[in-house]
């Protein structure tokens, strides 16, 4: 029922929305949570729990309902406590089978017996029936329904940052915030909840100067220029330097502070007695919830169990509000005289101190409460005694306690200990700039709880470099706000410690009888605290209950680890906006005009092949193959690595980090060059072109451009030579020009002698290219005549349009990786990576020709010292399959087989149009390697097809191609 | 290169006041590095940042960037460029050939952008304007540097040329996102 207007609600009275909920029409008010709503509208059960299907309906309203989480449309898991009521929502509870209402699960309970705590574990372990088990088990249980056609929603993810992140902006969390901007530190204060003040706007025993307190606090907040205030904003968890992931409706924000104050609060406790489940049974701190914020009243006539000060303010703000609060039932004997006692006692309202609630009775189907058995108040883990007493009433308030908040403090790696007085853990040893307040930091007074936080906020600011640390005194409580065992044994059990899994009183005696005596071994086998709420409701009573079965202090328990998230953080968040930078050649737009099909390479995309129409992939590439074999085709090397070294040094550098020989390299002349680790494994290879006697221009492969500049900078410093590494891969437009028409075309462009004689096979050059500046040098990678040309990236397309246009008469064809891949693979060049791995050394890959042991020093030279007195266990080889195979080719890293055992792999293989047959490279045994031996290459399906090792090159083995003969 | 005009070619007065990103690109930029390049720069009349990653305007206009201890940006006046680039080279400079992609950021909404994008703190540069930033931004390395006046900041960014079309992509979708987008360069404060 809706209840008079209150001042300060959070309900838009004027603004009415309607919705359904399991079918039925409702209507609710902007302002109010799902929940809050239907509670208006006298809807008493909300939900079904996960394991019994026992009716539920609000516990928290705190964002800690779990049994009342609802499916709204493609959005599972909605917690209808919090989530503020929208037009138009049609919601639907979860775990349900047949509806909230009809649910035919909802008879579990009474096989409750048949389901101890672990029986599933003890039941269902047949390896053979588990697929069976493993699909039922998967049907009856998860809550909302994932839909997979879900739209992925693009979110932003950001970053901030500010001096002083206080989390909680209830009154300690504002006075810090206060006190932290007051000495000039900027402020940013986050709560989860649609508005500041915490349990200052709500917890209030009809007391209007509190009321009026938290008004004058929140506007000096608000109005502070230095201060942040981000509701409806939650710190998802605490990483190492004070980040602090914030997650709001729509966006994940990375917050970084030189200082953070949690001043998070903590989580009002059930108790634990017969039927605590019942819709109608709620915390305290709902109770209030509901009627300050949303002006709901909870239930007609209540039965308040208290164990504190906070109790009796609850029972006050309910017999404000039209509730006859039947009795006030406290759990201590002798509770210390507070005011709110006995202003409760003032309104005539009865108190039983000394007593408990035995248990509550069911209204209708289980549905409400129809009253609340009461006993004197048992010794821990006895019954309570024979003379009871039923008061009628139908919902039942519990405040008897609090558990602190700590999940962050925890995650930031803070001691607690157990503190007895209070009956809570506190914060014992805080790390560097993380400070706490308020009910976290066992503070629980609202006077003393603003001077805390006032204490942690002027720390804080100190702490980020902004005035002093002012030296408060915080008042010790007087009174504990928790009570030691606020739980009572029943008979029939469904006395639930924890609601997410229902789980009973009897199933934590159980456990432990079972040798589960740990807290974390607990968890595990009763699953206590892991639900969706994470053990926020249940972690400190399963806590108790253990410390009191194994005979030991709480402190000496301990708690189980408190991992982010601190809620569930939505998929679409998680999954926001990702950057997956990605380079692109200047000539990118040329080979889009061209058809290219793109594939990336490392960060790169780079044509794959030009598709022409009417032809398939693999005819594209052969085609491109016979162009550059036949007449001239060009390619975009410019991804590769361009590395320069400069300075007296500079050949010194070289000889140093690749194994074979540059300081007597021709100025004007390259060579091929391998780099390997210091393990002796081939890690890259290039070519080095020396553009001066100090001056050497270098290649990598484009994966390994990046990282090859990275190291070769750090052992520049290492070796402090006379020398500087520029990386140039970027700044240069590169384009290889090959075939055997390749020195016609240039020719048109360029006033370079290119006779054999003046620009020899090999050679480097520099002149003009088409008017542009240009490096050319004579390759043969693919095995025919050619340049590869390099110019400054902001001229590349020029060139390469100068080419394509001076080519036009020559049938010049643009080719991709696809083809360089075949062209090469016919002339016997290796790929790094492809055809070497991570434990290829140069004489596994036929490169012992550069690797030059006789020079002093060279990275990887003294494993390789090792490696070439030890037996070769590998070899890479060509092979052939026979000219008229037909069936199905081998693929690149299938096995080679030898007597049943794996003696190499393929790693190259390809269909060459030039030779009219399958060739490949390969890993193979030494006693394998000797051309015409015959290897066997075993396919996916398992069966092996028979190839003969080859000599390589396939193609040119005379290189003629590179002779003016040619 | 013309990565954001080319990809948005809108030129919004309105884009400016909120969020606005130019493309720079083109402008005339030079470079070297090495432990002669003080010296070699010094003698050709050039003013030199004193701090390792600080930035100096040139009274020619354009600013002249000093990237780490020994390496240098210059960019703007085409013919002071020229006059760096036709320099001969000297012991200890190594020169570096510029292609970077180089864009302008300004508008209300500029450290909106640069948040999604970046884990840097850039108030440091309000704080210390002649700083210049190394860092990563959207994935990319990338040089930033403020200019501009306290009420209307405006961020150079420079990043490698080939990283120059995702980086507009990149930059020019949040903008949307915000209300801004590409602007000409004679909008920017």
């Amino acid at each position: 029922m809706r209840l008079p207007p209150i001042s300060g609600e959070w309900i838009d009275r004027a603004t009415t929305l309607s919705f359904s909920f399991e079918g039925k029409s409702y209507e609710g008010h902007a302002g109010d949570s799902i929940s809050s709503a239907l509670l208006a509208a006298d809807a008493g059960m909300l939900g079904r729990s996960f394991k019994y299907h026992r009716p539920r309906s609000v516990l928290s309203m705190a964002n800690h309902d779990v049994n009342t989480v609802c499916q709204w449309g493609e959005r599972p898991n909605v917690r209808a406590d919090v989530t503020p009521l929208q037009a138009g929502m049609a919601l639907t509870a979860v775990n349900t089978f047949g509806g909230l209402a009809a649910d035919k699960a909802r008879h579990l309970g009474k096989f409750a017996r048949f389901m101890p705590v672990g029986f599933y574990y003890k039941s269902f372990y047949s390896k053979k029936l588990f697929p069976m088990w493993e699909r039922m088990f998967r049907t009856l249980t998860g809550l909302g329904k994932v839909d997979f056609a879900t739209p992925h929603l693009r979110t932003a993810k950001r970053y901030d940052f500010c001096d002083v992140l206080v989390i909680g902006a209830g009154p300690s969390g504002l006075s810090a915030a206060l006190a932290a901007a007051e000495q000039g530190a900027e402020v940013v204060i986050v709560d989860e909840n649609a508005r500041a003040g915490g349990s200052a706007g709500y917890a209030l025993g009809a007391e209007a100067a509190r009321a009026a307190q938290h008004a004058e606090q929140l506007a000096a907040v608000e109005a502070h220029p230095a201060i942040r205030l981000l509701t409806g904003t939650y710190a998802a968890g605490y990483y190492t330097d004070h980040w602090i992931p914030l997650v709001d409706g729509d966006v994940l924000t990375k917050m970084r502070a030189r200082s953070v104050v949690v001043a998070s609060g903590a989580y009002e406790q059930p108790a634990v007695f017969h039927n605590n489940d019942l819709p109608g049974v709620m915390l305290a701190s709902a109770a209030q919830r509901l009627i300050y914020r949303y002006a709901v009243r909870p239930m007609q006539k209540a039965v308040v169990l208290v164990a504190n000060q906070d109790g009796y303010r609850a029972a006050l703000d309910l017999a404000a509000h039209g509730i006859e609060v039947v009795a006030v039932v406290d759990l201590r004997p002798e509770p210390a005289a507070g005011e709110a006692e006995q202003a409760v006692k003032a309104k005539g309202i009865r108190v039983l101190t000394g007593h408990c609630i035995v248990e509550a009775l069911p209204g209708s189907h289980g549905q409400s409460v129809a009253g609340a058995v009461v006993a004197k108040t048992p010794q821990p883990g006895e019954m309570p005694g024979s003379e009871r007493e039923t008061l009628v009433c139908d919902g039942i308030v519990m405040s008897v306690g609090w558990a602190p908040a700590a999940n962050l403090l925890y995650q930031a790696g803070t001691r607690m200990r157990y503190e007895k007085a209070l009956e809570q853990f506190v914060p014992d040893t805080l790390p560097a700039g993380v400070f706490a307040c308020g009910r976290v930091n066992g503070v629980h007074t609202l006077a003393s709880r603003r001077l805390d936080g006032q204490r942690a906020g002027s720390a804080a600011a100190a702490n980020a470099g902004f005035g002093a640390a002012q030296a408060i005194a915080v008042p010790a409580e007087t009174e504990s706000p928790s009570h030691p065992w606020p739980i009572v044994s029943h008979p029939k059990g469904k006395n639930f410690v924890d609601f997410d899994e229902d789980l009973q009183l009897q199933d934590f005696q159980n456990a432990v009888q079972e040798g589960f005596d740990n807290i974390e071994l607990l968890k595990r086998f009763s699953t206590v605290g892991m639900g969706p709420s994470q053990g926020k409701h249940s972690n400190m009573n399963a806590l108790r209950i253990l410390a009191r079965l194994v005979g030991k202090e709480p402190q000496q328990v301990g708690t189980t680890t408190a991992r982010p998230f601190f809620h569930p953080v939505p998929m679409a968040l998680l999954g926001g906006r990702g950057f997956n930078p990605e380079r692109q050649t200047p000539l990118q737009s040329r080979h889009d005009a061209l058809g290219a099909q793109w594939m990336p390479a490392g960060v790169w995309q780079r044509p794959e092949y030009y598709r022409v129409a009417n032809q398939d992939r693999l005819s594209c590439i052969r085609s491109e193959v016979t162009a550059v074999r036949q007449g001239l085709g060009i390619i975009d090397v410019g991804t590769l690595g361009k590395l320069e070294v400069i300075g007296p040094q500079a050949a010194e550098f070289l000889e140093r980090v690749y194994i074979s020989k540059y300081a007597g390299l021709k100025v004007g002349m390259t060579r091929y060059a391998v780099m390997c680790d210091e393990s002796g494994v081939v890690i890259d290879d290039g070519v080095v072109a020396r553009l001066a006697e100090d001056h050497f221009y270098f290649t990598t492969t484009t994966s390994g451009a990046a990282t090859i500049y990275r190291e070769l900078s750090r052992l520049n410093t290492l070796w402090q030579l006379d020398c500087g590494i520029v990386n140039h891969t970027g700044a240069f437009a590169a384009v290889n020009l090959a075939g055997p028409k390749s020195r016609e075309v240039l020719g048109k462009l360029t006033k370079l002698d290119l006779s054999s004689t003046a620009f020899p096979y090999l050679a480097l050059r520099e002149g003009t290219v088409a008017g542009i500046p240009a490096r050319l040098m004579r390759v043969g990678f693919v095995g025919e005549w050619g340049y590869e040309i390099h110019v400054p990236a902001n001229q590349g397309a020029a060139l390469w349009d100068a080419l394509m246009a001076a080519g036009q008469p020559a049938g010049i064809r643009p080719f991709g990786v696809e083809a360089q891949r075949l062209l090469r693979l016919e002339k016997g060049h290796i790929i790094i990576g492809q055809d070497t791995d991570g434990l290829s050394n140069p004489y596994d890959v036929g490169l012992d020709w550069a690797t030059k042991m006789d020079k002093p020093f060279f990275v990887g030279k003294r494993s390789l010292q090792v490696i070439e007195r030890q037996p070769r266990k590998q070899q890479l080889v060509g092979f052939v399959l026979g000219e008229r195979f037909t069936g199905q080719a081998p693929q690149e890293c299938h096995l080679v087989i030898e007597n049943g055992e794996i003696a190499g792999r393929v790693t190259s293989i390809a269909w060459s149009p030039t030779l009219g047959r399958h060739i490949g490279l390969a890993f193979v045994r030494p006693s394998q390697a000797a051309p015409g031996t015959s290897i066997a290459i075993r396919l996916s399906d398992g069966s092996t097809v028979q190839a003969s090792v080859a000599r390589l090159p396939f193609y040119d083995p005379d290189n003629l191609k590179q002779k003016e003969a040619a | 290169m013309n990565a954001v005009t080319s990809a948005r070619p809108v030129s919004d007065v309105a884009h400016a006041t909120c969020l606005g990103i130019a493309d720079l690109s083109a402008r005339a930029r030079a470079g070297a590095k090495g432990p002669g390049t003080a010296a070699w720069l010094a003698g050709l009349g050039l003013p030199l940042p004193a701090r390792p990653n600080s930035w100096l305007a040139l009274p020619e206009g354009g600013l002249i960037a000093r990237l780490g201890n020994t390496e240098y940006l210059i960019e703007g006046n085409a013919a002071l460029v020229e006059s760096v680039l036709r320099a001969p080279r000297a012991a200890g400079v190594y020169p570096v050939l510029r292609q970077d992609a180089a864009f302008a950021l300004c508008g209300s909404r500029v450290n909106e952008l640069l948040l999604q994008v970046c884990n840097v703190d850039f108030r440091c540069l309000a704080a210390d304007p002649a700083l210049v930033l190394l860092t990563s931004m959207a994935g990319v390395g990338v040089t930033v540097l403020r200019s501009g006046d306290i009420a209307n900041p405006v961020f150079r960014l420079w990043c490698d040329g080939t990283y120059g079309h995702y980086l507009a992509t990149t930059l020019l979708e949040i903008a949307g996102e915000l209300g801004g987008g590409g602007i000409a360069p004679d909008l920017l404060p």
